[in-house]
């Protein structure tokens, strides 16, 4: 399984990443009675983008954007899509370790690329990450507490059986916290900051073409994914849906449907998420600051308070 | 007695006493040979000493002048602690005269060394004495030579320290001679050991009044607070070789007499908690004094009133490790001091003025003085491997030995007057090396006569540091000498 | 080879570098680097060997001795390889400074000194070393001179504070057993009251928190750390800060015993969760107050004291896991930052004493092996995974998660975020963006600054990949301490309750990238350009630049500022104006006058005999 997973994940969480791109690119253009590109859009951008003119500012600039890329997909092979996933190694923490090495990548390529632009698109990213960190961090910490373990695979076999974490109600406030920040996450609005195409020439990416921005949108794609996947496995219980699977469990459709249910899962919070959010204007990132540092970070705590104490 | 004949502890005082005489006859001969009469003079007495010591550790020598049995006439009492300081004067005279021998040039020089000669004999004098008279005597050619060597510049602040000097040891000696004549009245000996035998089975507090006066005169010249308050003016104004042995000798063989007085005349015992608040006292006011100086020379001086401090909280432990502790101190104190004071002076020298400010670079200018400097500060700061490490670490032993909390509380505010003393010598040393231009003109480096005791108490200064031992050999008993009041008077009265 | 032989080789080594100065620079650099180096092959040739030897009597008939274990072996390895890429380093860095002769004997002797630390066998010759170290610690931190200076007494003074208190300790456990060795020590232990114990914990606790920076007691090192030569800078901040670390070890773990000091009050109240807990602050607030730093040492100086709280964090907490973590930390801290301080040596070097972030920028390209040496830095300070700082924290936090306190690993994960951010904008303000016009053709990094920077930077990816290698020595270690060893293999380590594989993460990593770069080369090739060529977007490039980099964070700065004050410093400051006022007014009871003078002696007299008559004391 794991072997095999190697080849499946990378590809299964690129193509759904781009998929779901598309999807929100559409959906939020029906709430602004746009008609908005195919869903495929961002698929075929990535094909064109390869073969069109780019620049380069030398090898750092290259380097740059391919570690942030590899890193992410390292990190799918962590992170368990029903029972496919292909390391363990490290646990929860190794993976919110490599959750940085991709924004970290594109900081260091765009920043060697000298254009204030990517600075400035770089310092807030790095700033919203502090701030939807926080919470986040608080969200992990109270689910590694709550089941005493730091390994993720191990965290949804224990929701395996019950569904839902919610059937766990010390994990409700974090899940409502996580739901809260997602957005800041996927980087989707009202938290856009970091590229804000019309203010600084989408910041990071101001001096990516050709295939520098392919792979720059091949690693958006991968977060959004993660972001996503994430929620599920800690807080929906992956790819399970109230034990509906356990009568085939073990076969091959077992895991194909778990696989599935996972990916609606998915859909599905990515669909609220837009619903929610398109509405909303660009935060500036101080608004976005003040906002994530407020509640999402208070029903955190408390959560990690109450997890502490019946501990 | 005959085969010790070269042994005999009152050469020590009467060979400089002799030479001092013999300056002026000589000075007839040539201006030259003057200056290096003290240098024979406390080589000799250096020899002599370190050659008694030895034979002192286990048995004291009681020198019978005109041959008349205690208490009937004037004795001598060469035991440990007295042999320990004659020691450290004659090594201490013999590397300042070395120093002066190029360091005083200009004034009436034959006078400087007359003073010299006698103001190191009334101290060695002091510290081998065994009747009370001959200590008032030796105490006054001490403080005599001092007055007249503080005003030895002629300069206006010269002359203004040394009439305040003069006026306070003035009455410093009255009031000694005061506790010394009620002494007298009472009991009708001069001898120390008679009047201990006396006063251990006199009850009448009348006692008490002649020790009150006797301490305070004499705590003049230890520099106790708050009788000290000459010290900061007579130290910076006097030359610096003399400052050197005022700082290193004087004060001490005042605090010594104190201590004598107090351990083997009175033995008193509940008089120490007063003296350990007093020395805690004294410690913390000449620290933050020093503190708040903007000139070399009073600094140290300030400092020395710290370090006269600490030796006096140690010697109120009154325990064997306190007492030896304090005699290890005032070792260190005068190894340090002395060495801070000569290079202070040609620092002095060089810049033309006592600021510190002044100093600014003189580490390129002087790197040998500089260096000595250094380690005298890191030496009475009390940093390892420097000798005043091992006395402070004696002392806190002897504080906390015991586990009295008042000790305990005091020994911290002792070490709150390090940390402070820390500060202001740290900031000098970075004046001296780390301030002013990068490039200076040449070096100026002060003459051999000057570098030679400098650097001879340096290695004092780091051989005694690493092996206490050495001295450690000759505390232990001293320490006992000094507790010990009974065999004192044994050893004396048979 | 003997103990004696080390440390007489350590310290005469710095003195007889100190002689040949005198006679040529050449020889004296040559000499100083052998010497460093001939230490390197003496202590990496007493692997594994556990010996104790007495050098003499002579301090008060106190036997001093010096003992080889496993924890002062791997401290001792630690000091001198690093003192050795400083020295050869310093070969380059100091050439046409002042007084280098002296340089060069005050940083051996450091290092002799530290090295009797680790190696001293009872507490006097650990006192008399520690003090040493401080002293000389204190003439090389004034060497740069102006700023320096009051950096320089805010040291001396606060390690005096310290060793007055270690001094207290010492001689109060001398009284208490009569005995100064370690290991007679740990003996009589046993029989000492539970407040004995805390009042040893305690006041030991001062000194080394002062010297590990722990918050409140960190203020000297920001200054201390920034004003200090670059290559001295490192040693600070890679080994000699840790010494603090090493004193906490054999303070808690060697002589009150874990037994003890674990177990030392109630529930929070005990003394070594306070301490976790002092860690924990000192790892959040400093981390964060890094972040408004425009000067790059004290950028790093600030994070020196953030990252000094993980291994504080991991030793209080006690258990096998965490106080390897800490110990790994203390060691891999010390390499990058080391790093990390040659690298703006580096900068300082060419680009003659600038290290002020904000008129930086773009060096990268000028100066790759130093980028490389910054960049890697950084990884290992945030700990980027197959970076060595992965490793270490991972094992914190592991044991703070598994531990049942989630608070702490929230502060200390929070720690690592903000890190993120500070390091980031190190890393941008000087190496990325854009580089300035007047620093286009700048000084070159000369070979011998190179070599450690590359050798520092290989050491990183090493011991993160295969952090079994430093991790066996550690365990040994702990081991001597009385815990359970830990299951550690040369990739990592396994135990049930989850395992690190850094070689699995490496390959899988090294696969992808290669991949993906493989990809990358078969795209359309694209054209390099130079940092102007988009700028304007096509249009013609303006005359005056904009360039990203001050006020790098302008909106967390504006809501953070306010807090983010050291208040502790200030405080101190305060307590440092009010003793030199009240210095200043003692001194006037000296007033001058004779009069008052003879005041003074008559009030004593008098006072003593009314003393008399009224309590009759005598």
């Amino acid at each position: 399984m794991k072997i095999l997973s190697l080849f499946i994940s990378p590809l299964l969480a690129l193509i759904i990443g781009l998929l779901f791109l598309g999807i929100s690119r559409k959906i939020t253009a029906k709430i602004h009675w746009r008609c908005g590109p195919p869903v495929y859009q961002p698929l075929i951008d990535v094909i064109r983008s390869f073969s069109q003119k780019s620049i380069s500012h030398g090898a750092f600039f290259d380097f740059g954007i391919i570690l942030s890329l590899s890193s992410s997909v390292v990190l799918i092979y962590f992170l368990p899509v029903g029972d496919l996933y292909a390391m363990t190694s490290g646990g929860l923490i190794a993976f919110l370790y490599l959750m940085l090495l991709g924004p970290f990548g594109i900081a260091l390529s765009s920043a060697a690329s000298g254009n204030p632009n990517s600075s400035i698109g770089v310092s807030r990213k790095f700033l919203l990450a502090l701030a939807y960190e926080v919470p986040l961090l608080l969200v992990l910490l109270t689910v590694m507490t709550h089941y005493n373990t730091i390994s993720l695979v191990e965290i949804v076999n224990i929701q395996a059986g019950t569904g839902m974490a919610f059937s766990s109600w010390a994990l409700v406030l974090p899940g409502i916290a996580y739901f809260l920040i997602l957005p800041a996450v996927l980087g989707v609005r009202p938290f856009e900051i970091v590229s804000a195409p019309q203010e600084i020439s989408s910041g990071p990416v101001a001096e990516f073409g050709g295939k520098h921005l392919a792979f720059y949108t091949l690693q958006h794609a991968l977060q959004l994914f993660v972001g996503l996947a994430l929620f599920v496995n800690i807080f929906l219980g992956g790819g399970t849906l109230f034990g509906l699977l356990n009568p085939i469990a073990g076969t091959v459709w077992a895991t194909i449907l778990g696989i599935i249910i996972f990916l609606v899962k998915m859909f599905i919070v990515l669909v609220i998420e837009l619903f929610i959010n398109a509405v909303y204007p660009r935060f500036r990132i101080e608004q976005a600051m003040r906002y994530l540092w407020k509640w999402p970070t208070l029903i955190a705590f408390v959560g990690l308070v109450i997890v502490a104490i019946l501990n | 007695m005959n085969e010790m004949s070269i042994l005999d502890p009152v050469l020590l005082i009467a060979i400089p006493l002799g030479l001092a005489f013999l300056i002026p006859l000589l000075g007839l001969v040539s201006k030259k040979i003057v200056r290096w009469i003290p240098v024979v003079g406390f080589l000799f007495n250096g020899i002599v000493a370190l050659l008694i010591l030895p034979h002192v550790l286990k048995q004291p020598i009681i020198v019978k002048i005109g041959g008349f049995v205690p208490p009937f006439g004037i004795n001598l009492y060469a035991g440990s602690v007295g042999m320990l300081l004659a020691s450290l004067i004659a090594i201490t005279g013999f590397l300042v005269s070395i120093y002066a021998v190029k360091y005083i040039t200009k004034g009436a020089e034959q006078k400087y060394h007359i003073l010299f000669l006698l103001l190191l004999t009334g101290a060695t004098g002091v510290v081998l004495t065994g009747d009370i008279f001959n200590l008032f005597v030796f105490f006054e050619i001490l403080c005599i030579s001092s007055y007249a060597l503080v005003a030895y510049l002629g300069t206006r602040s010269g002359l203004e320290a040394s009439i305040k000097y003069l006026i306070q040891g003035s009455i410093g000696s009255s009031f000694l001679l005061i506790g010394i004549g009620l002494l007298y009245g009472q009991f009708g000996t001069l001898n120390m050991a008679d009047l201990a035998r006396q006063i251990v089975d006199y009850t009448e507090p009348s006692v008490f009044v002649s020790m009150v006066f006797m301490i305070t005169g004499l705590g003049i010249e230890a520099a106790i607070f708050p009788l000290n308050a000459w010290l900061p003016d007579a130290h910076s104004s006097a030359p610096s070789s003399v400052s050197a042995v005022l700082s290193g000798i004087a004060i001490e063989v005042g605090l010594y007499a104190v201590i004598r007085v107090l351990f083997t005349i009175f033995a008193v015992s509940n008089f120490f908690i007063f003296f350990m608040v007093l020395g805690v006292l004294t410690v913390l006011i000449g620290e933050m004094s020093a503190f708040a100086q903007k000139n070399i020379k009073r600094m140290l001086a300030y400092s020395s009133i710290g370090q006269i401090g600490l030796i006096v909280f140690a010697f109120s432990i009154s325990t064997q490790l306190g007492v030896a502790g304090g005699l290890f101190q005032m070792v260190s104190h005068t190894l340090g001091k002395a060495l801070l004071f000569l290079c202070a002076g040609y620092m002095i020298f060089r810049t033309g003025s006592m600021e510190i400010s002044s100093l600014e670079g003189i580490g390129k200018k002087m790197p040998i003085t500089a260096l000595c400097f250094t380690i005298g500060t890191f030496s009475i700061v009390g940093l390892p491997p420097f000798t005043g490490f091992a006395s402070k670490f004696m002392i806190i032993r002897a504080a906390l030995a015991n586990g009295e909390l008042l000790l305990q509380i005091l020994i911290g505010l002792v070490l709150v007057g390090t940390i402070i003393e820390g500060a202001y010598f740290f900031k000098i040393i970075q004046t001296i090396y780390f301030k002013g231009a990068h490039k200076t003109d040449n070096r100026e480096e002060a003459p051999v006569t000057a570098l030679i005791p400098m650097l001879i108490l340096v290695s004092f200064i780091i051989v005694i540091g690493m092996f206490p031992n050495i001295i450690d050999k000759v505390l232990q008993p001293a320490a006992s000498e000094l507790l010990d009041q009974v065999k004192y008077i044994g050893s004396v009265l048979g | 080879m003997s103990l004696e032989l080390l440390i007489m080789f350590a310290f005469g080594g710095a003195f007889l570098t100190y002689l040949a100065g005198k006679i040529s620079s050449k020889l004296r650099d040559i000499f100083a680097l052998l010497c460093s180096v001939a230490l390197v092959v003496i202590v990496s040739s007493l692997y594994k060997v556990e010996t104790t030897i007495t050098l003499y009597n002579g301090f008060f008939g106190m036997p001093l001795s010096m003992r080889l274990n496993p924890m002062a072996w791997f401290f001792a390895i630690a000091i001198v390889s690093s003192s050795a890429l400083v020295v050869l380093y310093s070969m380059s860095y100091m050439k046409h400074r002042e007084r280098t002769d002296y340089y060069y004997f005050m940083l051996l002797l450091i290092n002799a000194a530290m090295l009797a630390i680790v190696l001293s066998g009872d507490l006097v010759s650990f006192f008399i070393s520690w003090e040493i170290m401080s002293w000389s610690t204190f003439l090389l931190i004034s060497y740069n001179r102006n700023a320096a200076l009051p950096a320089g007494i805010k040291y001396i003074v606060m390690s005096l504070i310290g060793s007055m208190c270690m001094l207290v300790g010492i001689i109060s456990i001398y009284t208490a057993f009569d005995t100064i060795t370690i290991s007679e020590i740990v003996q009589h232990m046993a029989t000492a009251t539970a407040g004995y114990k805390l009042f040893l914990l305690i006041i030991f606790s001062i000194t080394f928190g002062i010297k590990n920076a722990v918050v409140p007691l960190h203020t000297w090192l920001p200054d201390a750390y920034a004003e200090s030569p670059s290559p001295f800078s490192a040693v600070l901040s890679g080994m000699l800060t840790r010494m603090g670390i090493f004193g906490f070890l054999l303070i808690m773990f060697v002589m009150v015993g874990a037994e003890n000091s674990l177990h030392m009050g109630r529930g929070f109240f005990s003394y070594h969760n306070i301490l976790a807990w002092l860690g924990a602050i000192t790892i959040v607030i400093p981390t964060f107050i890094a972040m408004l730093q425009n000067d790059a040492k004290k950028l790093l100086a600030w994070h020196g004291i953030g990252q000094g709280g993980y291994m504080i964090v991991g030793i209080a907490f006690g258990t096998s896991l965490g106080l390897a973590g800490g110990i790994f930390h203390t060691l891999n801290h010390a390499i990058y930052i080391i790093l990390l301080f040659l690298s703006v040596g580096a900068i300082e070097y060419s680009t003659n004493g600038l290290r002020d972030l904000n008129s930086l920028g773009g060096l990268f390209k000028k100066m790759p092996i130093a980028f490389l040496g910054g960049l890697l830095g950084i990884c290992g300070l945030i700990g980027i995974p197959l970076t060595n700082g992965f490793v270490s924290k991972w094992l914190i936090y592991k044991t703070l998660i598994l531990g049942k306190a989630p608070f702490l690993a929230f502060a200390t994960l929070l720690g690592t975020w903000g890190t993120i951010l500070s390091v980031y904008k190190f890393l941008h303000n000087l190496y990325l963006g854009q580089l300035p016009q007047e620093h286009q053709n700048i000084k070159k990094t000369p070979l011998a600054m190179q070599i450690p920077i590359v050798i520092l930077s290989l050491t990183i990816l090493v011991f993160g990949i295969l952090p079994g290698l430093p991790l066996k020595s550690i365990n040994a270690m702990i081991v001597s301490f009385g815990f359970t060893p830990l299951t550690v293999s040369i990739w990592g380590i396994s135990s049930e309750t989850g395992t690190l594989n850094m070689i699995n993460i490496f390959s899988i990593l090294l696969v992808v990238v290669a991949i993906f770069w493989l990809i990358f080369q078969a795209a359309r090739k694209s054209t390099a350009v130079d940092q102007y060529d988009n700028y304007a977007a096509g249009a013609a490039i303006p005359k005056d630049k904009y360039n990203y980099t001050v006020e790098f964070y302008a909106p967390f700065y504006r809501m953070a500022t306010p807090y983010l004050r050291d208040i502790f410093d200030m405080l101190y400051q305060k307590i440092a104006r009010f003793t030199e006022f009240a210095c200043d007014n003692i001194r006037k009871i000296y007033t001058g006058y004779v009069s008052d003078y003879i005041i003074y002696i008559i009030l004593f007299l008098a006072l003593l005999i009314s003393a008399q008559l009224k309590w009759s004391v005598f």
